[in-house]
């Protein structure tokens, strides 16, 4: 339509409509710019902003930790760009986790391709192991869906006791860390990598969102069915969501035994997988944002449970059990209630702190909503915008 | 021969733990088209009270039994709380509030008793039979192990087929509305076949326990290889169970004899994946596998 | 025996039955007519209970069954026969009937029930112990109308019985109907497309449109009527 750039725009407006214009686009999330990646690399930017003052202010101990939230905001954005987009799910990803976490221990150990390098592959690799598993998983309706990556979850590490040769058995594989530079110390140098992944990764999935391919996820997600019959690829959609999710563990897991220096299974047992799901389902399944809180949940749980079974004097080994029993409980939880975990309740009380300071002020402007149709708003200087409004409604009837 | 025999016969007794699995899920799965995937950590569990009861200084057999009623208690109290309440929500939330119960269980009983891997006691010798002059790798207590659970899946058989109580169960998971319209209390009868299947997995846990490495997590591989043998057999028939889980038995028994014990998971997954590629419905059962 | 007073559904906002009043008496048919969407369907499912009322009550022998869950509906005597797949495909014919018997024959006395239904429809003794998946269409009807009577009800509730039947089928059906309803005290509702074979066989008819109960009358004299016959029974 040729109308759509005649539309009055904000200069032609008084200053008190353009006002109430700017405070509506903010209402409507709209101070971000249109485009996806324009709007997602802005939020790179603030996001790293955040987390270079966050990291600079905290102990090196600190500094590890926000790097393993970093690590499990990349394993819970891709979960949840396949729980939440794909209406796929996963207990296995711990599975995943460990492919990327050995073959950047033997991509160290056996061959030099600098740290991108590792990386990249460890990705790769665990991308196409995914895309093994989603092939046949992209078939199976959820009890069958979760009975095979549950067996994954529980054989695969086996793997590596039984070729003790290749991954070291028990005692598993040594990694090191990325040597940093100048003065700064190891840890900050490792969390500012394991940040900069994280923030890449989750705009890469953001805008995989936004995209032709996001679309097909959700479509498949709503209705396969009627996803297939307007054109989409459904076992291959399926497939692609399984392959993207699981590269997103596989770096995971390499960035995270970076950080412990030691690659072995006794780290990825069949209750991190099921975590992950429930930390996923925690953040808000599909929410991006969402993962943050997942990741601290999963990082600062043990810690919080071995307070707490201090505080109830349940011993130490206690606390470990705790933690995987308040993931279990927040599955079930989540399950009968279906909320839409932390991301969805921190949305609705944003909404509803907007609607009771904003919504008044919106209220109150005259022509509020009139003003959002196109049509002039106000008498002063709004000559202008009204004759080109006559226009666009006579090429309208035109048309 | 000698060793290729006892590799058959050790695949027997376990096969015959993975069929009672495959019961008890089947059990589930008929009545609520649910897969409970806590099946094996409600075992567990009850197991343990079981260990507990025998610490006390309680009988084997009087220990035995509370477990297996423990196992029906807490079968029912999970159908009527976390269950229920799920009907009409999409087949996914199920599916996960078992697996939630799962890692909440393995959790309460690690805070309990602590993750030692301990010895369980057998109810008789364990020590192989000797059959002519060869002792071979089959006991007295695997010979008890094999009559638990043939008897378990006769009977569960006999109550489905020449039962009225069965004959109601049948149709309340077939058609469960028109059972409603007939008076069949089905709701009830829900209940009734989570707990019979939660003492099934008690009776497997208290068979297993024996075998293997007692810790709240000796059930999770049992439950994955009881997994294949339900989808083996069908999911639905008692009589497939039995017959899913020896094959898996074998399976299993047959890679960790002559490749590796550590494969055998990824073998049975390999095993899973094929049965739900070729043949999604089973050996023996109508199921189906909803295929785009 | 039935007394409808005042009933409404809704599905979320859709308003499927309103203030529908009518009364069925023991030893005669109460048939309900209407197109398709009428609500026909949805009051029988109401008044076996399962689709919760919004407003309004149904009693049964003085007793209110609205709210109650449908298998205690069923154990009062009020045994509905839903539309089309009311066989239970997996249970044997046998299996079918003896299901019917639990809730209101005592322990002795289902064999006997069971055969008695065998000799009103001999059929379905010849294919006692096959798959009720086997029978064909008519063979279906008799079997439902069979486990329903086994249930030894006071009130039956019959959705669309004639579907799918031949005219000569239906015509045996409906006598035999009348046949059932003439002695002891067993009363009917019988929801029906085919409006001529329900008019005549019953003693009252209700004609349901969108909703709302358009007209009771005596059967012949809905049958008389020209202008309603058009709009609302199609014949």
């Amino acid at each position: 339509m040729t109308a759509s750039h005649t539309r009055p725009d904000a200069e032609a407006r008084p200053s008190g409509a353009r006002a109430r214009a700017a405070l509506r686009r903010v209402a409507r999330r709209q101070w971000l710019p249109n485009q996806p990646l324009v709007r997602h690399l802005i939020l790179f930017v603030v996001g790293a902003g955040l987390f270079y003052v966050l990291t600079v202010s905290v102990g090196a101990y600190n500094d590890y930790q926000i790097g393993e939230i970093a690590v499990y905001a990349i394993v819970l954005g891709g979960l949840s760009v396949l729980t939440g987009l794909n209406g796929q799910f996963s207990l296995g990803h711990g599975a995943f986790m460990i492919i990327g976490a050995y073959t950047l221990a033997l991509l160290q150990l056996h061959a030099d391709v600098g740290l991108v390098g590792e990386l990249v592959i460890a990705a790769v690799i665990a991308a196409a192991a995914g895309a093994v598993v989603g092939v046949p998983a992209a078939r199976l309706s959820p009890p069958y869906l979760a009975g095979v990556t549950l067996m994954l979850a529980l054989g695969l590490p086996q793997l590596s006791a039984q070729y003790g040769s290749v991954f070291g058995g028990e005692q598993g594989l040594t990694t090191t860390p990325p040597a940093a530079p100048g003065t700064l110390s190891p840890e900050r140098w490792l969390a500012w990598i394991q940040l900069f992944c994280a923030l890449v990764v989750l705009v890469l999935l953001a805008n995989l969102v936004r995209s032709r391919f996001g679309r097909a996820f959700r479509a498949v997600r709503d209705d396969d069915v009627a996803a297939a019959v307007s054109g989409i690829h459904v076992a291959r959609t399926k497939v692609l969501a399984f392959t993207v999710s699981a590269g997103c563990a596989g770096l995971g897991g390499a960035l995270l035994v970076l950080s412990t220096g030691v690659v072995n299974v006794g780290e990825f047992p069949l209750s991190l997988s099921i975590a992950l799901l429930a930390a996923m389902v925690f953040g808000g399944a599909g929410s991006l944002v969402g993962v943050w809180w997942g990741a601290v949940a999963l990082v600062y749980m043990p810690t919080w449970s071995t307070s707490l079974s201090q505080h109830l004097s349940l011993g130490t080994s206690a606390a470990a059990y705790l933690s995987d029993a308040f993931f279990g409980v927040v599955l079930i939880i989540a399950m009968l209630v279906s909320p839409a975990g932390v991301q969805g309740g921190v949305r609705r009380i944003g909404q509803l702190l907007w609607r009771t300071v904003a919504g008044p002020a919106l209220e109150s402007a005259p022509n509020g909503l009139a003003a959002r149709d196109g049509t002039p708003s106000g008498v002063a200087g709004g000559g202008v915008a009204t004759d080109r409004m006559n226009q666009e409604t006579k090429e309208r009837s035109r048309s | 021969m000698g060793l290729f025999v006892d590799i058959l016969l050790s695949g027997v007794a376990q096969g015959m733990v993975f069929a009672a699995i495959a019961l008890a899920l089947g059990l589930v799965s008929r009545a609520t088209g649910i897969v409970n995937f806590a099946q094996g950590a409600m075992g567990m569990f009850t197991t343990f009270i079981a260990f507990s009861l025998l610490s006390d200084g309680v009988g084997y057999w009087p220990a035995f039994v509370a477990a297996l009623a423990l196992g029906a208690v807490l079968g029912a109290a999970v159908e009527r709380t976390l269950i229920r309440p799920l009907q009409g929500k999409p087949a996914l939330n199920p599916v996960i509030v078992t697996i939630g119960l799962l890692i909440v269980l393995e959790g309460a009983a690690g805070s309990i008793w602590g993750n030692v891997a301990r010895g369980f006691p057998a109810a008789f010798s364990q020590r192989g039979l000797v059959i002519g002059r060869t002792r071979v790798a089959f006991s007295h207590f695997d010979v008890f192990l094999v009559c638990a659970v043939v008897v378990l899946v006769v009977a569960i058989v006999a109550l489905f087929r020449w039962t009225n109580l069965g004959l109601r169960m049948r149709a309340a998971a077939f058609s469960p509305e028109v059972s409603r319209l007939l008076g069949v209390r089905v709701g009830r009868l829900f209940t009734l076949a989570w707990a019979l299947a939660c003492a099934a997995g008690s009776l497997a846990g208290l068979l297993v326990a024996p075998l293997s490495s007692f810790s709240p997590y000796f059930m999770d591989l049992n439950l994955v290889y009881g997994f294949t043998a339900a989808v083996l057999g069908g999911l639905l028939s008692p009589v497939g169970a039995l017959v899913g889980g020896l094959v898996t038995g074998l399976a299993i028994a047959l890679v960790g004899g002559y490749v590796g014990p550590d494969l055998q998971p990824i073998a049975a997954l390999a095993l899973l994946l094929l049965v739900l590629m070729v043949r999604p419905q089973g050996l023996f059962g109508t199921t189906k596998v909803r295929r785009v | 025996m039935l007394h409808v007073e005042g009933l409404s559904v809704r599905y979320g906002p859709v308003r499927a039955l309103e203030s529908v009043s009518f009364e069925a008496r023991s030893g005669s048919i109460t048939t309900v007519l209407g197109a398709n969407g009428a609500g026909k369907t949805t009051l029988l499912r109401t008044l076996s209970g399962l689709v919760p009322s919004h407003q309004g009550t149904a009693s049964f022998d003085g007793q209110r069954i609205t709210g109650r869950a449908p298998e205690a509906i069923a154990r009062l005597g009020v045994s509905h026969v839903p539309e089309g797949r009311g066989v239970i495909a997996e249970l044997t014919v046998d299996e079918n009937l003896r299901l019917g018997t639990f809730v209101r024959v005592r322990r002795g006395d289902r064999r006997a029930v069971v055969d008695e239904i065998y000799e009103r429809f001999p059929q379905l003794r010849d294919k006692r112990h096959r798959s009720a998946s086997t029978l064909s269409g008519g063979e279906r009807q008799m079997l439902v109308i069979g486990r329903a009577l086994a249930c030894r009800p006071r009130l039956l509730l019959l959705d669309e019985p004639s579907l799918g039947l031949s005219p000569i089928v239906t015509a045996q059906l409906m006598a035999t109907l009348r046949e059932l309803t003439a002695g002891d005290g067993l009363g009917a509702v019988l929801v029906e497309q085919n409006a001529r074979s329900a008019l005549s066989v019953a003693d009252w008819a209700i004609v349901l449109n969108l909703g709302r109960v358009v007209v009771a009358d005596r059967p012949a004299r809905l049958a008389a009527d020209a202008d309603l016959r058009r709009h609302y029974l199609g014949f």
